[in-house]
């Protein structure tokens, strides 16, 4: 019988609040002091900055508690012991899984998971699937290419733990992956934002209709672009179906996730300690609405723990609560930038995300679109590259009147705006890199 | 909450079953089927303490 309870576990998802606070102040304490113990790296850090586990009495102390980053993380790795450096709290003999970060800002992170840890990114994501619907009438399709990077492994088996049939999509190209969606009559399917949108354009290049192939729900990750409304719209309308965002990261694991009532995003606050931080001052931010960068702890995950990481997302607390009934607080807009994204042009600070929730508003333009950043001399220069969807080319004049007046009042800013042959700009089947600041090259 | 769940005898029977692992762990020393099944066994179990022990903890 298929469980009609909305959430997957009732009892931590609508802890009153104090409690779920308490919860958080004994795992803290409970991962740092296993870290102490067992970990050099965090040992010596903490030793240096004159802190002990048993210094932590409130939620408050855990801000002298200091962050690590990824630069910290890249460093710990390039040092012995092979290959992880002496951050692992565990004997190497009880690694049993690796990944790695997928190098967007820089080289690569090495990911040690015990097979507890594979179990917990398992856990987190059966949190998710559940609060999204997802249950054992699924057939889920992944469309990645399970390999090194963690993109959807971990939904593969949190799907498998909430009771879904899993169809491991890879290596297949994107017809033949729509094909296989429609014949086996999948009512579910993850990928990046970007490349939902993507699949979505190829089936009808391939004569199929995304909305008739049956598709109910679909989880994004990797990309804002689910908790961009013009974006997660774009995709609900392509596949008549509901979509939804999570959040998460190799580093860190899979941490906060839209549920049915599709409010924002929930963080999940009995497995993770979410801190926003003030980008200017590191003063923490506890009201809604203001951004700041995030600082996050992994109560639970015991390989290589991740404990106060400086992640650089720049995310904000929600001013309203989810019908859904969880106690956990709920985040606004997903990540809406990183705190090394946010770049200022021409004086303005600019968050990427704010260029795609207005390109994606247009109807008349297609899925994809490049910004290019210059500076000429001491004046910086910016560009938007876009296609415009064919058989609305009588339309251009119009569509970059209209296009330059919405960026300039999202943003603050003047682009150069240059038409491209539908089709012509990159397509990505994972994270795209649509931003290119080349001021710092 | 919408319903009462025996979280005490939940966290009790959990706990049971966690000393029960380990003792087979140790009956079967020099097994690896054994020793390496029962690290799977005790990866689980972790995940229903985390759902129910820690927050038994709070209550």
């Amino acid at each position: 019988m298929v469980n009609s309870s909305i959430y997957w576990n009732q009892v931590i998802e609508t802890l009153p609040r104090e409690k779920l606070r308490e919860l958080q102040l004994r795992k803290f304490k409970r991962i740092m002091e296993w870290a102490y113990k067992n970990s050099p790296f965090y040992r010596n850090l903490y030793r240096a900055a004159g802190i002990e586990p048993g210094d932590i009495r409130t939620l408050d102390d855990i801000r002298r508690v200091p962050k690590i980053d990824k630069g910290m993380l890249r460093d710990v790795q390039s040092r012995a012991p092979f290959p992880y450096g002496d951050i692992l709290a565990v004997p190497l003999s009880e690694v049993t899984e690796f990944r790695q970060t997928s190098g967007t800002t820089g080289t690569p992170v090495y990911q040690a998971d015990t097979w507890q840890d594979w179990e917990w990114w398992a856990e987190c994501w059966a949190y998710i699937l559940y609060a999204q619907g997802y249950r054992e009438t699924d057939r889920l399709f992944l469309p990645f290419g399970y390999n090194i990077f963690v993109a959807f492994w971990a939904c593969h088996y949190g799907a498998e733990k909430v009771g879904c049939e899993v169809v491991p999509g890879g290596v297949l190209d994107t017809e033949a992956r729509i094909m296989k969606m429609k014949e086996l009559r999948c009512t579910a399917f993850g990928a990046t934002p970007t490349y939902v949108l993507g699949m979505a354009d190829t089936a009808h290049r391939i004569g199929i209709d995304p909305k008739g192939i049956g598709i109910q729900r679909i989880t994004c990750a990797g990309e804002p672009g689910a908790s961009i409304p013009t974006t997660k719209q774009r995709i609900e309308e392509a596949w008549g179906a509901k979509v939804y965002d999570h959040i998460g990261a190799t580093e860190i694991g899979a941490w906060s996730y839209s549920c049915v009532f599709q409010r924002g995003l929930h963080v999940n606050e009995a497995f993770f300690l979410v801190e926003i931080e003030d980008t200017e001052t590191g003063e923490i931010i506890e009201e809604p609405g203001r951004n700041g960068k995030m600082v996050i702890t992994a109560f639970d995950r015991i390989g290589k723990p991740c404990i106060r990481f400086d992640s650089k997302d720049v995310i904000r607390w929600a001013d309203y609560s989810c019908e859904c009934g969880r106690t956990f607080r709920i985040i606004d807009g997903g990540v809406v930038g990183r705190a090394d994204d946010i770049t200022k042009v021409k004086g303005v600070l600019l968050a990427p995300t704010a260029i795609e929730e207005v390109v994606r508003s247009f109807d008349e333009l297609s899925d994809e679109y490049e910004v290019i950043v210059t500076k000429k001399g001491d004046i910086d220069d910016i560009a938007l590259k876009i296609e415009i969807k064919p058989g609305m080319e009588d339309r251009k004049e119009s569509i970059l009147v209209r296009l330059k007046d919405e960026l300039r009042v999202k943003t603050n800013l003047g682009y150069k705006i240059e038409v491209c042959p539908a089709g012509s700009l990159p397509r990505y089947e994972v994270k795209a890199k649509r931003f290119k600041d080349m001021r710092k090259h | 909450m919408d319903r009462e769940y025996d979280l005490k005898g939940m966290d009790a029977k959990i706990r049971e079953i966690h000393r029960t692992a380990e003792e087979i762990r140790e009956l079967g020393q020099g097994i690896e089927a054994v020793r390496r099944n029962v690290d799977r066994i005790l990866a689980s179990v972790k995940m229903i303490e985390l759902n129910v022990c820690d927050v038994v903890e709070v209550l």
